[in-house]
């Protein structure tokens, strides 16, 4: 098992956002979620990598053999788990190229593996530039700044493809994103997959999805994850809404 | 020996007015040229009217010197600094070296110059003393700099300093390296300098402060005085780094007159002494002229980091530009005061100021005071100020990168403190001044 995510609560400033959340991810798996806004889509993200402005209050993460929820930011990245954020952040005067230097070096440490100089990190990168058709001056540019909102979004995936993890998070990465841009990265996606990687993918279309076809579709509302099902469950929501499972959810309890 | 005071000054503070009064009389005596000695005697009389600023005054509310009154600095301590001693202070890249040693002038440190390149020529500010007439020229812009209260102690204990001049179209290539070091114990080096570029000439100009020793017990101070003419169509680069020891002095009044499409960039790092304050005073005297005044200061401990601008645009068309950057961590102040005054005759001005502060401690604080007084009406000015700290999502950016915590703050106020160094033209001294400002930040750590 990659990830296995057993009754997590979270809250902030008082507020108790995740519920009693559960889910497994296996090596090789892709795993959508979808669910209405405020639900706690992001939350889970941040919380899995680990933002210290939420508590874990209740519940056990288990990545990759390891209790993930002791583990810094950095030492979650180190070992495999990504993020790609909702709002990639804005970082003046770092190079976007030195930063992603850095990056690398540190999970190369991490895998036993020696530092690469300018001169072998171009090397390296040139390949995962042309798959997502980055512009070669978004990379000697300081990171994010004045990228549009798509360019900072490919940005992330960019680094998701040059640090090459195991767990990858994607946290609404489709949204605004033009329909080429969301081809190109959907084709990142699908380029990293492989039977030792795992995805979970937060998205509110469909059109992502029908791109890379997911094993798995989870419903996440309240703070929980109230149904789970194949690919035809993203049908089904673009269909008939969230209100159905919720309301049936709701009689359950 | 006691003065007519005409206000308020404490007993230390009079010890210590008496003090300098007595160097100043040494100094005299050691050197008995008397207009030099006319012009110690002048600003005696205003020092012992004046004293130190205290923090009753405007201009030095946040830079206290209560502490500094308590030191009785000599001036005419002889050293026995070897060549071998700088090594470590020496830039990685060509220059002509300069070295003043405890403010004096040592012709033995200093590179051979009477081998000069054509059309330029230096002088120590004590050989000048010894040219008949030649001693005018110091005192020209006498009333202007006793208006700055470490102007009236520069004039008051005044002893050297260089006066260097580029004549006219001479583009000197290698940069002129003025090292100032401390190397006696409780010595203050009172330096004046007057810099003439001709018209058309071009220089660039590296002046480093440094200690000998970075213990704390030794103590020095400096306080310096350049004058600056650049004439018509001249181009003046100027760096100047600041490293003394983290219980020392420093104190320097720069006065730039530019003539007509002459430019003029300077760039001041602070990175040393317990209080250190810079001033620019700029005055914009004919058309066409551009400048930058670019700094980067950063204090920890105790250390009170005070730069100053006041920038006069005279005539139309002229275009300054400014970015201020601090990073003060532990209990460190920072002041910034920037002045842009636009006459009426200056229409067409472009005035940008820029100040950008980073605080990466609560006990460190800053004061900054941008200042716009504007008496021309077509004209393009701006001026901002922005205070803060280091956010915690770009943190958790890098963070999620892999980037070690520690990493991840010191790429962030790196960068963040390096901007204002972007402007520095020269390749080789912008990656010096790089090198020399990530230096410092990491060495924070290691206190
Ligand atoms: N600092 C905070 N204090 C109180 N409530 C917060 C705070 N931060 C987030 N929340 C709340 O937590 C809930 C879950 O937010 P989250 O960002 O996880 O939702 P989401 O499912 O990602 O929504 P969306 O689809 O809009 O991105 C929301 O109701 C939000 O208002
Ligand atoms: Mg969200």
């Amino acid at each position: 098992m990659l990830l296995k995510v057993e009754n997590l609560q979270a809250k902030i400033d008082e507020k108790q956002i995740l519920k009693g959340l559960n889910l497994e991810v296996k090596a090789g798996e892709v795993h959508a979620i979808m669910g209405p806004n405020g639900a706690g889509k992001s939350t889970l993200a941040s919380v899995l990598a680990g933002r210290d402005d939420y508590e874990v209050t209740a519940g056990t993460v288990d990545f990759d053999g390891e209790d993930l929820l002791e583990l810094a930011p950095d030492e979650r990245a180190r070992k495999g788990l990504f993020l790609a954020f909702q709002y990639p952040v804005e970082i003046p005067g770092v190079s976007n190229k030195l930063f992603m230097q850095t990056a690398l070096n540190g999970v190369r440490a991490e895998q036993g593996l020696p530092p690469l100089d300018m001169f072998d990190f171009d090397e390296y990168a040139k390949d995962k530039i042309e798959l997502l058709d980055m512009r070669a001056d978004l990379l000697e540019r300081s990171v994010n700044v004045g990228f549009s909102g798509g360019e900072k979004k490919r940005n992330d995936i960019f680094q998701m493809a040059l640090l090459a993890p195991k767990l990858c998070i994607l946290d609404e990465t489709d949204s605004g994103l033009d329909i080429d841009a969301l081809g190109l990265v959907a084709n990142g996606i699908n380029t990293l997959r492989s039977p030792d990687r795992g995805f979970i993918v937060v998205t509110h279309y469909q059109r992502l999805l029908n791109y890379i076809k997911p094993d798995h579709v989870h419903v996440l509302y309240n703070g929980q994850i109230i149904k789970s099902g194949g690919f035809e469950l993203v049908h089904e929501l673009e269909e008939f809404g969230y209100d159905g499972i919720v309301q049936k959810h709701e009689q359950a309890q | 020996m006691s003065k007519k005071i005409n206000r308020k000054v404490s007993p230390m503070a009079q010890q210590a007015v008496d003090h300098y009064i007595e160097q100043s009389l040494l100094l005299n005596a050691a050197f008995p040229n008397d207009k030099v000695i006319a012009g110690r005697q002048r600003a005696q009389v205003l020092f012992a009217e004046q004293a130190f600023p205290t923090l009753r005054d405007e201009d030095w509310q946040y830079t206290k010197l209560t502490g500094f009154v308590q030191n009785r600095f000599e001036s005419l301590g002889k050293h026995s600094l070897k060549l071998d001693d700088l090594h470590t202070f020496l830039p990685p890249y060509a220059v002509t070296k300069i070295v003043f040693v405890d403010g004096w002038f040592s012709e033995e440190l200093s590179d051979d110059l009477s081998v000069l390149p054509n059309g330029v020529s230096f002088e120590s500010t004590r050989d000048v003393f010894e040219v008949p007439g030649a001693t005018d020229q110091l005192f020209g812009r006498e009333d202007l700099i006793n208006k700055t209260p470490f102007g009236v102690l520069n004039s008051l204990l005044m002893a050297d300093g260089y006066y260097l001049q580029i004549s006219a179209n001479t583009l000197l290539e290698t940069p002129i390296f003025v090292l100032y070091i401390q190397s006696l114990d409780n010595q203050m080096a009172t330096v004046r300098n007057h810099v003439v570029l001709e018209e058309n000439a071009e220089m660039t100009l590296v002046e480093r402060f440094v200690s000998l020793s970075a213990d704390e017990s030794f103590k020095g101070c400096a306080n310096v005085v350049t004058e600056m003419d650049i004439a018509k169509s001249a181009r003046m680069k100027q760096i100047v780094v600041q490293e003394q020891n983290h219980s020392s002095y420093y104190f320097n009044n720069q006065f730039i007159f530019q003539d007509d499409q002459s430019t003029f960039n300077t760039f001041y790092t602070g990175l040393g002494s317990l209080i250190s304050r810079h001033q620019n005073h700029l005055f914009m005297n004919g058309e066409h002229i551009e400048n930058r005044q670019n700094s980067a200061c950063f204090g920890r401990g105790q250390q009170t980091m005070d730069s100053r601008t006041n920038t006069q645009h005279n005539q139309v068309w002229g275009k300054s530009q400014q970015l201020h950057k601090y990073v003060l961590d532990d209990s460190a102040v920072g002041v910034f005061n920037g002045m842009i005054r636009v006459d009426r005759l200056a229409q067409k001005t472009d005035g940008q100021m820029d100040n950008k502060n980073l605080l990466l401690s609560a006990k460190a604080k800053v004061d900054c005071k941008p200042q716009l007084e504007i008496y021309a009406d077509d004209v393009k000015c701006s001026h901002g100020s922005a205070t803060g700290q280091i956010d915690q999502d770009q943190i958790f950016y890098l963070q999620a990168r892999g980037i070690l915590r520690a990493k991840a703050i010191e790429m962030i106020t790196q960068s963040f403190l390096m901007e204002p160094a972007e402007d520095i033209t020269n390749g080789n001294i912008r990656q010096w001044i790089m090198a020399t400002l990530a230096d410092q930040l990491n060495a924070k750590d290691s206190l």
